[in-house]
């Protein structure tokens, strides 16, 4: 494997404190100091930024089940474009990823075709169903990092309550896609103003608040880790907010779409903006960009979620929920939030990489000498105007395309190999 | 004023001159099924699909009816008898239907949206008859008729609307075009079927029958039903009737020469009583003959557009 | 490009001789025939008639207007787009009726067709006979005019252009006009 030699880019490693200019060397896969190294390629990334690898905790990579949209070949290509040298694979495929075969079959697909490092999650329950507990310990032997029945939501508390005590005892933190299901039924936007005013089904704000108060409250009883996925509204951040305060183990990380639209898009009727939990009202995104800068959201992830476009091509309630993202989720989240003046970069840099780093456990997200060599190198005086036409992801279900954006990402390394570059 | 949309989607769509202008149309159309041969070459040759994906009696017996007197050659489907139960897409089935060569599509649908999403797929016009809870512009534009006909104009008018507004396409669409002619508009029912965020568009929320009628110029009567859609939102059409029906001591409630309009079917005893739909204030059956004249001036509007 | 045929006088002198000439087709003692102006020149045109018929022989001739758009050949092929539609007033019993038919330019003949089909949809008529102040004498159907006030030939990409002095709010020159199409 070739050696590379980054020189002068504007360091940001926030697991140590570092932001500054200077040279980072690749050899062997891991970290190098450049002076150790004999026949570099350089790289000369002036007014570049370079951080550890993002990792995105929330990714669909529909195979098996749904490879017309996404393979992991594809939804691995379109991560590296994004930045992201880890990606956590949900577990609603068809069939579902709850039980060992499935989380080995994501194993070795990953490693053999995977461009970027799969990180496997497990169901909770069996086939996602909410009904019977999967084996989690297995799932654990099998590789896991974290368990979600995304898409789905345990309504059962009691059971809820059981795989909570019983992943803790596995050490695997929960990934929670918070909805109560009768207040969200036959819903396809936010409950609101909109849907009053357009004639559709509301999923109420409510549906998610509710299950994640009951996610704090067993999170505190059982002292076990339990995290929010794509939260969405002002009242669950709030309450999410003073939990952390007492210190409970409840975390939650905000999609890049929460963070820049809201339910009045749906008014011309485009599918690419029906995703679940719904585009929610400009007082939600203000309170989840207040949360991003308050640190609590530390973690920004995507939610890709692949979809044909014969299957979106229908009348808006018929259509499936879900938008892709990871090819389009830093310059969006740098021109909110950095180019928005709400955050600076190293903080951005953080959501990417430490806070989801903190919520899997893993405590190697930095750039010291002998770590492994994930890079994500961006470029934050790009502008540019996003083309779904150049993703490298199958599916092109964005509500982004023609949006001019600023920042870009400019390569990615994966265990010292470059997997994108621009 | 001109006409320039190859498609009737909606009225939030329209601005207030637009509307105006379809409704001095209308009125030269009324004018067509009062003489003696009912019939005009307008729309000879041009073929209009009548495409019902969500059933419907009385809208289609309308517009079929606008149709031929306009001369046009129609074409009826539905959705137990098309391609959609074989497991077609909705936008296949348009495709195919435009391939056909036909001019307008006349398109009613069971959720909002479906007609705004085909119309961006086709060359020829596209008249929604009722998406959802969407809209039904040709109901609003044909009780914006009947109102300007009786009352010499909208603007300054008080008019209430009464029922299920949560669900109903033809309380949204009314809205929609009573507020950009400059009336004062009031909806009212039961709370949980009449939401408060159409006072976020200027429009008063009212749970108070006495309070919703008092000086109406106008009072429009959505139908209400207990069925599955709406079972947990309230209790019975007995309770609703006894809250929100309208008998003769409530039209005393109202200005004199006030309105009472219903789109039908109407249910007696329940949204209004016999006698008050029989009554001198109803312009119920007037609404049906100018739905004809309402929808025959729009597909002519809409056949005539220039093709881009 | 717009150019002046003839002035408000000569215009004034034309509308006299056309309404001479129906007096002489159709006079006194007899039944009194209908005017029926097309919209929106034959409307005024047909007024001026009517008011000069009245001076001259206090008989009052009744009047309605027609609007012929829902009559049009060119639906949906039209480069231009429709304009509103004026108002149709046929206050009399077409049905044995003798109908002059009043309009202020006549080219190519498809106007007349269509107030042709709508009178048909009324009724019966007796008679039907035209009047025009501008005949081009070119005209695309077999349409000829009874009463003329003006034969003017010019290339069909020459429009002519009746006005009566337009509104107080919209005041132009009353004449005949030779202009380009575009102008419209």
């Amino acid at each position: 494997m070739k050696e590379l030699l980054f020189r002068n880019a504007r360091v940001i490693d926030v697991a140590r404190n570092i932001d500054a200019v200077g040279d980072i060397g690749v050899a062997d896969g891991v970290i190098a100091e450049p002076s150790h190294l004999r026949d570099p390629e350089v790289i000369d990334l002036s007014g570049k930024v370079l951080s550890p690898g993002f990792i995105d905790l929330h990714v669909h990579l529909r195979q098996p089940g749904n490879t017309d949209a996404e393979t992991i070949a594809t939804g691995t290509l379109a991560a590296a474009a994004g930045g992201f040298t880890a990606i956590v694979a949900m577990p609603n495929t068809k069939p579902a990823a709850d039980n060992p075969g499935a989380i080995e079959l994501l194993r070795r697909t990953a490693a053999d075709q995977g461009a970027v490092r799969v990180f496997p999650c497990g169901c909770m329950t069996k086939g996602g169903e909410g009904k019977e507990m999967a084996g989690i310990g297995s799932l654990k032997s099998a590789g896991v990092v974290a368990l979600s029945d995304d898409g789905r939501c345990i309504q059962d508390h009691a059971l809820m309550r059981h795989v909570v005590e019983y992943a803790r005892s596995f050490r695997l933190p929960i990934l929670d896609h918070c909805e109560e299901s009768t207040l969200a039924a036959g819903g396809v936007m936010h409950e609101g103003k909109w849907s009053v005013l357009l004639g559709f089904n509301g999923m109420a704000g409510t549906a998610e608040e509710l299950i994640v108060a009951r996610d704090i409250m067993l999170a505190r009883e059982i002292g076990w880790k339990i995290h929010i996925q794509h939260i969405s509204t002002r009242e669950s951040i709030e309450l999410v907010r003073i939990a952390r305060r007492r210190g409970i183990l409840v975390s939650a990380e905000a999609t890049p779409h929460h963070l820049t639209l809201t339910d009045e898009c749906i008014k011309k009727f485009d599918t690419n903006f029906k995703m679940n939990p719904p585009l929610r009202s400009e007082s939600d995104r203000q309170a989840l960009i207040a949360a991003v800068a308050d640190g609590t959201v530390t973690a920004i992830a995507t939610d890709h979620a692949p979809h044909t476009e014969t299957a979106k091509q229908v009348e808006f309630d018929h259509a499936p929920f879900g938008i892709i993202g990871l090819e389009t989720a830093f310059p969006l989240c740098f021109t909110e939030l950095v180019a928005g003046g709400v955050i600076a970069l190293p903080q951005l840099i953080a959501k990417f990489t430490t806070g989801p780093a903190e919520i899997l456990g893993l405590h190697d997200c930095d750039l010291a000498p002998g770590r492994r060599a994930d890079l994500t190198v961006v470029d934050p005086a790009a502008e540019y105007v996003i083309d779904r036409n150049e993703f490298r992801s199958k599916a092109r279900n964005t509500p982004f395309d023609g949006r001019r954006v600023k920042g870009r990402v400019e390569m990615t390394v994966v265990g010292g190999r470059i997997v994108y570059r621009r | 004023m001109e006409w320039n949309r190859k498609d009737l989607l909606s009225l939030y769509d329209l601005s207030g001159a637009e509307i105006e202008f379809i409704l001095d149309t209308a009125e030269e159309f009324k004018k067509v099924s009062q003489r003696r041969v009912k019939k005009v070459p307008a729309l000879r040759g041009k073929t209009v699909v009548n495409f019902f994906v969500e059933p419907s009696t009385r809208t289609r017996v309308s517009f079929e009816l606008a149709e031929q007197r306009l001369s046009a050659d129609i074409i009826n489907m539905q959705a137990q008898t098309s391609s959609l139960l074989k497991g077609e897409t909705l936008l296949d089935t348009v495709r195919n239907i435009e391939a056909l060569q036909v001019d307008l599509v006349v398109m009613r649908h069971s959720t909002p949206g479906a007609q705004a999403f085909i119309a961006k797929h086709l060359k020829c016009g596209v008249v929604n008859a009722g998406d959802g809870a969407h809209s039904h512009p040709t109901q609003a534009l044909l009780d914006l008729f009947t109102i300007r006909e009786k009352k010499g104009r909208i603007a300054g008018l008080k008019v209430t609307i009464i029922g299920d507004i949560l669900h109903s396409r033809v309380a949204r669409s009314n809205i929609w075009g009573l507020l950009k002619l400059g009336a004062e508009v009031t909806v009212a029912g039961p709370s949980t079927l009449v939401p408060r965020e159409f006072e976020s568009i200027g429009v008063k929320v009212c749970h108070d029958l006495k309070t919703a009628v008092a000086d109406a110029d106008v009072v429009n009567l959505l139908r209400i039903q207990h069925e599955r859609q709406t079972i947990g939102f309230f209790p019975s059409t007995g309770e609703y009737a006894r809250f929100f029906g309208i008998n003769s001591d409530t039209v005393k409630l109202m200005r004199p020469d006030a309105l009472i309009m219903h789109p039908g079917p109407i249910n007696r005893g329940v949204e209004l009583t016999g006698e008050v739909a029989d009554g001198p204030n109803s312009v119920i059956l007037e609404q049906v003959t100018n739905g004809l004249a309402v929808r025959m001036a729009v597909l002519f509007l809409v056949a005539g557009c220039v093709k881009k | 490009m717009k150019k002046r045929l003839f002035d408000v006088d000569e215009m004034a002198a034309a509308i006299d001789r056309v309404t001479d000439e129906i007096l002489a087709a159709f006079p006194a003692g007899e039944e009194d025939p209908v005017l029926v102006g097309i919209h929106h020149l034959g409307v005024p045109l047909s007024e001026r008639i009517r008011d000069g018929i009245a001076r001259r022989t206090g008989r009052e001739l009744e009047i309605g207007k027609l609007d012929i758009s829902m009559y049009r050949d060119d639906i949906g092929d039209r480069t231009k787009r429709l304009p509103v539609i004026e108002e149709t007033s046929i206050p009399f019993d077409v049905n044995g009726a003798a109908i002059i038919l009043v309009d202020d330019v006549l080219s190519t003949g498809r106007t007349i067709r269509a107030a042709l089909d709508a009178l048909v949809d009324y009724g019966r008529a007796r008679m039907i006979r035209l009047a025009v102040l501008v005949d081009r004498g070119e005209p695309e159907f077999p349409i000829k005019a009874d009463f003329i006030g003006f034969n003017v030939k010019l290339p069909p990409e020459r429009r002519v252009a009746v006005s009566f002095g337009g509104s107080p709010f919209a005041p132009e020159e009353p004449g005949i006009f030779e202009t380009d199409w575009h102008l419209v």
